[in-house]
């Protein structure tokens, strides 16, 4: 009954390397993902990192 | 949706109304196509946010060169048309896609969803307020964000490390820890941020690689590098790099004189006071929540902890206090990228859970008309020219590019655009294939790493196959790589469209793979982990087998009291389990291993062996590998030989029982950093220096005459638990730090211990009389593990510790396809990031399982039965065991030649670079097509 | 006329590739001799097409990943 009512839809704020992760795993498995950003492009603080440990790979 | 912020959540689980407040962009995105005309004509510049006030930016401009969408934006706060109308305009003049427009207003939308998702992140903590550091006077002080785009290739000085106050060589380095965390007093961040320690270090490493000889000194109070990997991280940033560690909390940086050095006085290992001067000193700035997202917390209308992050349970580590509101990442406390990404996922699971009856309610899928079959048709290539506003075709003469297109041989048509990517070409690129009768495309333009997926759809929408279509990157790797040589550039670009040319010809049609999936999932290992990720499968609906080695759920939760904000763990893990056996979708294997595996992502076939030797073979979609780890029994500080030292574990255990010898205790000494971090196990067991500090505090609430003592080499409180090490230290628990070369001795004396340490604040050997002694023993992967990894074909690291796909990214699933992990045997960490990751893994696994079947790329590696031979050379190089031998029969003879596995080729082609005999190829990519750009390369 | 060498570049899709990519975006310059051939790997590249590409007349051949 009350399951009817649920929709399929979620909204996800903010655009960093997690919320990214999570919308692209709820799109993929079967939901409508609304990706809130403040800024004008996604991809939060990780983009301006230059290189990630332990490995010194690129971040991008 | 960009520029957007939430204003108001209204509603419950499950059916909320979210209103979003969309503030103008003043670029309409459809038309924008990021030429940067616009950027390069605007006057006013202001600071670059994303360069963290290190470089300029123009008024109207792209984040970052990388930027998704990449697309253009005004800042209203610097542009002086929005300021004052009529004043500039100079972007809208030069902007050939006319996508500025001035009049664009601020919209607000009202949006129904099941749930939401806080992922709003983090500020650095600003320096400047306290001024003890003399950051915002000084220009050489600056804050690790800010170093780290010096030192970025893509930043204001393309990765030279220089000076801010006189462009001067940097020789000479100081990076000071915990700006703005484990601090009340100058910030009010009391807790610690947990990722400074490792990107300080990892700051020092490259600042090192880039700047030869360049001394780099890091002052801190403890080393945190808990996570994987880290330790060793931190040993080769010693060793390798001669990155110079001091462990001293500096007060302050003041200048000398007029010059703009930066002098920093400290207490050196011996204990005297020394000052030294420095280039340039970083601040390792915490992380805290910003305003805004306090703010937002309180718009959702959800409760925060006294640090001002999101208030969790360990047990629903992404679960806010408003039910249909999650979060993750760095909104609930301080954490590092894979946790982030860990936890990203988890609330994906977290959703699924909730909405599982409403899946696939709103998602669409999109439809093509019948593809045509080309195969026996002559080759009729049609080749588009992007002009991409002035990009290309102000260096490029395009028009000669076209006629020269038109003579390579198959070419049959030519066609100029001002933007190719646009939604009006992409049409008439569909019109001109059909009524053309185009069967092979090349589109001359920008890269395909970016645009390809976009030209395979048009192809699909025109009924050709998907891969018949060749980017020539004209933009990229011409236009804008020789934009000062327009004659080379164009005849460049007539090179790159005939090699494209050349390649298209030998394309054929590919076919799309796609492999049916069975929707089961089975978990290895019934601790909290395999509980959890299994509990979340069920409840979103996929059938889970659990397999469980020993005849008990619980795994080594069983052995825990309290996590470290008190829950206590036996009734969560009661209810967990109690929820797994009442589920009917949960199949509870107890007593049971797994011995053998076959098939791969969607088909895996896995036999379990009973307790009683019986077999039973599951068919399942993925798999998730939830086996824990174990405790490692010591050797030293006499545990074998004197009852009085006991670990962690056993202590608890004592404790509760209220054993006689820990009850009438007055002494205790807690050892830490038994096993980890040394020798063989170079890694940081992360959950110890909290349990110890728990435990402690406890014998010490009981009894306040007790004496306490931890012995340790780093306290990694990490994140908010910084709060229990607080607490300790004011009840007066002695913390006695100890070095690796001079670790405690700890000697019987029958009736009590004596334990001697030397003591670095006091510089001289101290003797503790201990009645007890615990040692925070390292947690261990199973020795087992590296049997079920050969099963499953996932790897285990130097360690024993199954290992991901990528340390950062894909911190639950291995390379494998379908194949995930979580929990302890992963890597050692508390019980609310085995939540998390079980989570994650769940969720990962049920972007498969929600499917029918999973769809591949269909650039992979085919055997040529002519040639190939069945040598069996490719075998060993591919890496991810797709080859097999399999026999033939050809005329009556027996022969052997190798099958490739298409759900487990990823299209590298190792097997093609390795052959000697041509038996095998990658389709889009085969050495015809290699050989035919090479030779049209070398043409002219 | 002096020496205008043609040099033959095998690049990887997910990273030497990708990094002329971004070369592009960041506007460097270089010289103009170089063609790339985009490869989904650098073991791709079988060592017949090196020798291919110096038989018939570069003068320097790249294999990036």
């Amino acid at each position: 009954m009350l399951d009817n009512k649920k929709v399929g839809s979620v909204m996800i704020v903010g655009g960093g390397v997690t919320g990214m992760q999570s919308a692209l795993d709820l799109a993929d498995s079967g939901y409508y993902v609304y990706l809130v950003e403040k800024s004008g492009a996604i991809g939060g603080a990780m983009a301006q990192l230059d290189k990630t440990f332990p490995t010194n790979d690129c971040s991008m | 949706m960009t520029l957007s912020e939430v204003t108001n959540i209204a509603g419950t689980a499950g059916n909320f109304q979210v209103t979003v407040k969309e503030a103008p962009r003043y670029v309409d995105v459809d038309k924008c196509i990021a030429c940067g005309a616009c950027t390069e004509k605007c006057p006013k510049k202001v600071d670059s946010e994303y360069n963290a006030g290190t470089g300029k930016r123009k008024a109207i401009y792209v984040k970052y060169a990388q930027a998704v969408p990449l697309k253009y934006q005004i800042d209203p706060e610097a542009c002086i048309w929005l300021k004052k109308p009529g004043a500039c305009g100079f972007c809208q003049t030069v902007c050939d896609a006319g996508a500025i427009n001035f009049n664009d207003t601020e919209k607000i939308h009202e949006i129904n969803v099941g749930a939401v998702v806080l992922a709003p992140g983090f500020e650095s903590f600003d320096p400047k307020e306290a001024k003890v550091w003399g950051y915002g006077i000084q220009p050489n002080v600056i804050t690790a964000m800010q170093l780290e785009r010096y030192l970025s290739a893509s930043g204001p000085t393309e990765g030279h490390l220089v000076r801010p106050s006189d462009h001067k060589a940097v020789n000479k380095v100081a990076f000071l820890q915990c700006v703005g965390s484990r601090d009340e007093n100058l910030c009010g961040n009391g807790y610690c941020s947990s990722v400074c320690c490792m990107y300080a270090i990892k700051e020092a490493v490259i600042a090192k690689d880039h700047v030869p000889g360049l001394s780099a000194t890091i002052f801190y109070m403890d080393m945190r590098t808990h996570g994987k990997e880290f330790e060793r991280y931190l040993e080769r940033a010693k060793s390798d790099s001669g990155v110079r560690f001091v462990r001293c909390r500096v007060n302050g940086v003041e200048t000398e004189g007029n010059t703009d050095d930066l002098r920093i006085r400290y207490i050196n290992e011996q204990g005297r006071q020394v000052e030294e001067f420095f280039d340039m000193v970083v601040l390792s700035v915490g992380l805290q929540t910003p305003k805004s997202v306090l703010a937002l917390a309180e718009t959702a209308g959800i409760q925060m902890t006294a640090d001002k992050f999101a208030a969790t349970s360990d047990f629903a580590p992404v679960q806010t206090s408003r039910e249909g509101i999650f979060t993750c990442g760095a909104f609930a406390g301080p954490k590092d990228i894979p946790q982030s990404v860990v936890e990203g996922s988890a609330a994906a699971a977290a959703v699924a859970d909730l909405l599982a009856p409403a899946r696939h309610q709103l998602s669409t899928a999109a439809t093509f008309p019948t593809e045509k079959d080309i195969s026996n048709e002559e080759p009729r290539v049609g080749v588009f020219i992007c002009h991409c506003g002035s990009n290309i075709a102000s260096v490029v003469d395009v028009a000669k590019v076209e006629e020269y297109a038109a003579t390579l041989p198959y070419v049959t048509y030519v066609e100029r655009n001002l933007f190719s990517c646009s939604q009006d070409t992409q049409d008439m690129i569909v019109k001109r294939i059909q009524e053309q009768n185009l069967n092979r495309i090349v589109i001359a333009a920008c890269t395909p790493r970016t645009h390809e997926p976009l030209f395979r759809e048009t192809l699909k929408a025109a009924g050709l196959n998907e891969y018949l279509v060749e980017m020539a990157n004209i933009r990229n790797h011409n236009s804008w790589v020789h934009s000062k040589d327009p004659v080379h550039a164009t005849a460049k670009a007539k090179d790159l469209v005939r090699m494209a040319a050349a390649k298209v010809t030998y394309c054929t049609a590919l076919k799309p793979i796609s492999v049916p999936i069975t929707q089961k999932g089975l978990v290895i290992g019934g601790g909290v982990a395999g509980m959890t990720a299994a509990l979340n499968l069920a409840e979103q609906g996929f059938e889970v087998h659990l397999v469980e080695r020993t005849d008990t759920l619980g795994g080594n939760a069983l052995f825990l009291k309290h996590t470290w904000s008190g829950e206590h763990i036996p009734t969560q893990v009661k209810k967990l389990i109690e929820k797994v056996m009442a589920n009917d979708k949960v199949i509870v294997h107890k007593e049971s291993e797994i011995s053998k595996v076959e098939g791969f992502v969607g088909n895996f076939e896995t036999t379990i062996k009973g307790g009683d030797g019986s077999t039973q073979v599951i068919a399942h979609g993925i798999g998730i590998i939830a086996t824990g780890a174990g405790i490692m029994s010591p050797h030293e500080y006499c545990y074998q030989t004197s009852k009085r030292v006991v670990t962690s574990v056993e202590f608890d255990r004592l404790h509760e029982l209220k054993e006689k010898h820990v009850r009438s205790a007055k002494n205790f000494v807690f050892i830490q950093c038994v096993g980890s971090r040394e020798g063989d196990a170079m890694y940081c067991s992360k959950v110890c220096c909290t349990h110890s500090v728990q435990s402690a505090i406890e014998v010490k609430e009981e009894d306040p005459s007790r004496n306490v003592y931890i012995l340790y080499r780093d306290m990694r409180t990490y994140g908010q638990r910084e709060k229990l090490y607080r607490q300790a230290r004011q009840m007066g628990i002695i913390f006695i730090n100890y070095e690796l070369h001079g670790k405690p001795q700890v000697i019987d004396k029958g009736e009590m211990l004596e334990v001697m340490v030397h003591d670095h604040i006091l510089h001289r050997p101290l003797k503790i009389e201990a009645d007890i002694v615990i040692l925070a023993t390292a947690i261990q992967p199973r020795s087992d593990a590296k049997d079920l990894a050969n099963l499953f074909k996932v790897p285990v690291d130097g360690d024993g510790f199954f290992l991901e796909a990528h340390a950062k990214l894909r911190p639950v699933d291995f390379s494998t396809d379908g194949m995930f992990v979580a929990g302890l045997a992963h890597y050692p960490k508390p019980i609310e990031e085995s939540v998390a990751q079980a989570l994650a893994a769940a969720a990962r696994a049920a972007t498969l399982l929600s499917k029918n079947e999973v769809s591949l790329d269909a650039i992979k590696a085919s055997v040529d039965a002519e040639f190939c031979d069945g040598c069996a050379l490719c075998l060993d190089v591919c890496p991810f065991h797709a080859i097999t031998l399999v026999t033939k029969e050809v005329d009556g003879k027996v022969g052997r030649l190798i099958n490739v596995n298409k759900a487990k080729c990823k299209g590298c082609g190792l097997c093609q670079g390795t052959c000697p005999k041509r038996g095998v190829y990658v389709g889009g990519f085969t050495m015809q097509q290699i050989s035919s750009q090479i030779e049209a390369a070398l043409a002219v | 006329m002096s020496f205008e060498p043609k040099i033959i570049a095998f690049c990887c899709n997910w990273c030497s590739y990708a990094a002329a990519d971004l070369a592009g975006i960041s506007r460097m310059q270089y010289p103009h001799n170089v063609r790339i051939i985009r490869v989904m790997c650098s073991g791709m590249v079988h060592p017949e097409l090196v020798m291919d590409a110096l038989g018939q007349g570069a003068d320097g051949v790249m294999v990036l990943g």
